[in-house]
């Protein structure tokens, strides 16, 4: 066959795929045996007749590239599925409101593993089809009926060695402890981790955290309240609180610690003991318009140790397929939040407690704060 | 007759556009956004009861209240004094006050926020000078608190303010004003007894406009305000969308819309300016 | 010169607050100059990264692009629609004002985010009828956009038009013009800079507008708000900054522009006032 012959089949098929006269799985086939799959996939052709695009959702900014890279790019390439990214975040109200429009147009949602089990519950998700994704590739407890985790990220205490060189804070019992190390804190705004933070400080063991003891959490919260200087609430935040020194010690995201550590030379310094851990999960929306079963596949996927790898390469985000540590240098397991080691030094944030109480505790904490 | 009627007929076809518009685009759907406030989570007044008396609600009203009142108040005196600079100055000083509305304009609201992080914060440009000038001993908390999110919320609404101020200036007969000062009234008594009366409309359109405007925004107090300055725009974001109480987030802004309608009408009357309305 | 002037002590105040508004520059240039790949100072570190990121990626232009189109197509109509109204409500003097122009300032007086979800719901159902209009399209929120600005607007009309006396209307009526006469010859001429106003309010309104945007829009349609803001949570970036300086840069350009042609027109029209003086009877 000559390049130019090629070509125009090629052409002639791009035009018929158009016009929708063959469907998409014979169009990859037919590029496949030209060679042209690359091509194929650029062509951007909407199949009307044969499946809508697999909308992802996720929380926007460097997460929309990172996103692409690790696993919708692959996932389109061997499926001939295509993929688009919307980085509008799927807060619970946003999903409910997709629902209630009637005509919901997102497919899978990247949410915190108790927003995921809440939304189940009212079945504004439906359920895993757990013959599709293998469940068994993550940790038990970091999947329920209607979420599995994508991946993992931490809440961790930074704190400033300028302030107190190497003698730093090791428990949140130091945190809380504005004598010895003074200066100003910084707490996350949407409370994940931080009343944990405060009942540790208080002397309640870890194994028996949950149920939480919220008015004695909001108590010890109350006590540290004049001295946070913020209660952050985007990454960005917290990173500019902690290396422009405005405060000595917060309570933030491993991603941003390990960046701070970085870009401050030393100055800023953290570390897993004491933190907590949370997963992000997968989730599909009821009635979703793409397909169930393509939104499966595309969550098996993305649960798949390559793609995971990467993602952690390029936000540091810890994989949930604990098969991913085999292709990890030792560095990067010491960086990583859900590595074994890590793992045991960390508390794993309770998603049942939170899918029955996250909304009114929420409320009650947020109150404390702009008292 | 019948010219009075194509004539009427006329000055209807002039009105109706938007009003239908807004009834099919607007007004339709939201009577649905009333209805989740009667019946979310439960059919009932809940929600409404829930507004009149839990005290968090009212401290987060009175907050969002106090700090938009003293927005509004000072962008309209920055704002008048911007405008009056533009129509009574020489070309250079026009050219100047358009510089300042237009190239803040382009200036995202994010990276604002980040600048006046920058300045403000307790080793900042404005501390600095400040102590370094002996006029204060320990630096001063800007942001990240009240005063942060005024000076934010400020710098973004001294524009909004200067348009209706503007129009309302230009139009004015500066003969007016001559034939005052002409007749031996001093500056301060010209403004006080001809400007500002006879620009009461724009001033009252640019401060239900400040107002109004403040009451819906949230980027900013959540930027500058340190997490702890909850507002009305943000909470009611925190029902609808972080703790899903639709019904509550509903009621809310069944009642800011009655309270913004009360306070227009109030206005209205005050300074008696029906004008405004036909 | 025989008009009213503005004294020192005003002019004093009005550079006081001058350099309140022009006191981000300060930090704005700079950070776009950043080596970081988040909002910081330089410190030294000064980079064209952000630049070259932003010439280099098509997307933020189409974004910029999008933005401009919307903005100028929502200003378009939401003028017109707030002017053609205003006037309605000032030639016809009733009751029935009060309430219309009640319900034509109800998005106002909604906090956004309320009104997020009321256009969220009207567009996925203006969807079905009109696929071409609705969520996740240009025109749709074009649509909410209007929907969203023209209050602003309404409020500024009416604001210009309590300034006009209404007898050059009825003398205008009774020299028998017609009403498309009056209004087009006699009324709008008055309010210029009212309908100026009203446009780039609208303009400045719809290029900001973010909180309803980010609801009825989702893979197709990407403006610049939505681009920077989506970041928010995470990290923004600097090519905000940089985006900032080069509209500014543009901004300046236009205005310094205007300041030298208008410089030329007075220079000419000068010379012809000496010359005319200058010349013999």
């Amino acid at each position: 066959m000559s390049q130019e012959h090629q070509r125009d089949c090629i052409e002639v098929l791009i035009e018929k795929a158009r016009n929708g006269q063959i469907n998409r799985r014979t169009f990859i086939q037919a590029m496949g045996l030209l060679a042209a799959a690359p091509l194929a996939m650029r062509s951007g052709i909407s199949w009307a007749a044969d499946g809508k695009p697999l909308v992802v959702v996720n929380w926007g900014g460097d997460a929309l590239d990172a996103f692409r890279r690790s696993w919708t790019d692959s996932f389109s390439k061997s499926t001939g599925i295509q993929v688009r990214i919307d980085g509008a975040g799927p807060t619970e109200g946003a999903i409910r409101s997709q629902l209630a429009s009637g005509k919901p147009s997102w497919d899978v949602v990247d949410v915190d593993s108790y927003s995921a089990m809440t939304l189940g519950r009212d079945k504004i998700l439906q359920p895993l089809d757990y013959s599709v994704i293998q469940r068994g590739q993550v940790a038990p407890g970091q999947s329920h009926d209607h979420g599995i985790a994508g991946y993992l990220f931490s809440y961790v205490m930074a704190w400033d060695s300028e302030q107190f060189g190497d003698q730093g804070p090791t428990s949140w019992a130091d945190f809380w402890n504005v004598e010895k190390f003074p200066g100003k804190r910084t707490l996350y705004k949407w409370m994940n981790g931080m009343l944990e933070a405060a009942l540790l400080a208080d002397g309640v063991p870890a194994e028996q955290l949950y149920p939480l003891d919220v008015p004695r959490a909001l108590r010890k919260i109350d006590e540290l309240k004049p001295h946070v200087l913020s209660f952050w609430s985007s990454g960005a935040e917290s990173q500019q609180l902690m290396i422009e020194g405005e405060v000595s010690m917060g309570a933030i995201w491993s991603t941003r610690a390990k960046l701070l550590a970085e870009d401050s030379e030393g100055r800023i310094r953290w570390g897993y003991d004491n933190a907590f851990l949370n997963a992000s999960s997968w989730a599909v929306l009821s009635d979703n318009p793409a397909g169930s079963q393509e939104a499966m596949r595309f969550i098996q996927h993305a649960l798949q140790p390559e793609g995971q790898l990467k993602l952690f390469e390029l936000l540091g985000n810890g994989p949930s397929n604990g098969a991913t540590q085999k292709l990890m240098t030792a560095e990067q397991r010491e960086a990583d939040c859900a590595s074994e080691e890590n793992f045991k030094k960390q508390i794993f944030l309770n998603t049942e407690w939170y899918a029955d109480n996250y909304a009114t505790t929420l409320e009650q904490y947020l109150t404390h704060l702009s008292k | 007759m019948s010219t009075t009627h194509s004539a009427n007929l006329e000055r209807s076809l002039l009105l109706i556009p938007l009003p239908l518009l807004l009834l099919v685009f607007y007004l339709l759907p939201f009577l649905g956004v009333v209805g989740w406030s009667f019946t979310l989570p439960e059919p009932g007044i809940e929600q409404y009861q829930r507004i009149a008396t839990d005290p968090a609600i009212h401290d987060m009203l009175w907050r969002t209240l106090r700090l938009c009142l003293t927005v509004s108040t000072l962008a309209l005196v920055i704002g008048y004094l911007l405008a009056y600079c533009w129509v009574f100055s020489p070309p250079f000083w026009q050219r100047m006050v358009e510089i300042c509305i237009f190239i803040p304009f382009w200036i995202s609201v994010l990276v604002r926020a980040f600048g006046w992080l920058i300045a403000l914060r307790s080793n900042g440009v404005l501390n600095g000078g400040l102590m370094g000038l002996g006029l204060i001993d320990s630096p001063l908390q800007l942001t990240r608190n009240e005063t942060g999110v005024v000076i934010g919320m400020l710098h973004f609404m001294v524009p909004y303010a200067l348009f209706p101020l503007l129009s309302s200036m230009r139009q004015l007969d500066q003969r007016v004003l001559l034939a005052s000062r002409g007749l031996g009234a001093g500056a301060l008594r010209t403004f006080w007894q001809v400007l500002l009366p006879q620009t009461v409309p724009g001033l009252l359109g640019a401060f239900i406009m400040v107002f109004v405007f403040c009451l819906g925004f949230f980027i900013t107090p959540v930027l500058l305000g340190g997490g702890q300055t909850v507002m009305i725009a943000e909470y009611v974001f925190l029902q609808m969308f972080q703790t899903s109480n639709w019904g509550l987030g509903a009621a809310l802004s069944v009642v800011l819309l009655a309270l913004v309608s009360a306070l227009i009408w109030l206005l209205l009357r005050i300074t008696r300016v029906n004008r405004l309305v036909g | 010169m025989n008009t009213h002037k503005t004294g020192l002590s005003t002019r004093l105040l009005a550079t006081v607050a001058m350099a309140f508004m022009l006191f981000p520059l300060l930090t704005v240039i700079p950070v776009s100059f950043t080596s970081k790949r988040y909002l910081s100072m330089p410190n030294g570190n000064w980079s064209l990264r952000h630049y070259e990121a932003l010439l280099g990626n098509p997307e933020w232009m189409a974004s910029i692009l999008q933005s401009l189109g919307i903005a100028f197509a929502t200003s378009l109509i939401a003028t017109a629609l707030a002017v053609s109204f205003s006037l309605g409500i000032w030639y016809l003097r009733s009751r029935l004002a009060t309430v219309l122009i009640g319900l034509v300032l109800l998005p106002m007086a909604i906090p956004p985010v309320i009104s997020a979800l009321v256009l969220y719901f009207m567009e996925t159902n203006l969807g079905r009828i009109a696929p071409g209009f609705g969520y996740d399209t240009i025109p749709g929120v074009i649509i909410a956009h209007v929907v969203m600005v023209v209050p602003y607007g309404v409020v500024t009309m009416l604001v210009a038009l309590s300034q006009i006396d209404r007898r050059i209307e009825l003398a205008s009526r009774n020299l028998g013009a017609s009403l498309m006469q009056t209004t087009f010859l006699v009324v709008m001429p008055n309010l210029k800079l009212g309908i100026a106003s009203t446009a780039l309010l609208s303009f400045a309104l719809s290029w900001e507008e973010v909180a309803v945007t980010l609801f009825i829009t989702s893979v197709d349609v990407n403006t610049l708000p939505r681009r920077i803001w989506g970041g928010l949570r995470d990290n923004v970036d600097p090519s905000v900054a940089a985006i900032s300086v080069l509209l500014i840069g543009v901004t300046l350009l236009v205005l310094c522009a205007r300041l030298l042609l208008q410089y030329l027109a007075d220079r000419k029209a000068r010379e012809a006032t000496t010359r005319a003086a200058t010349a013999p009877a």
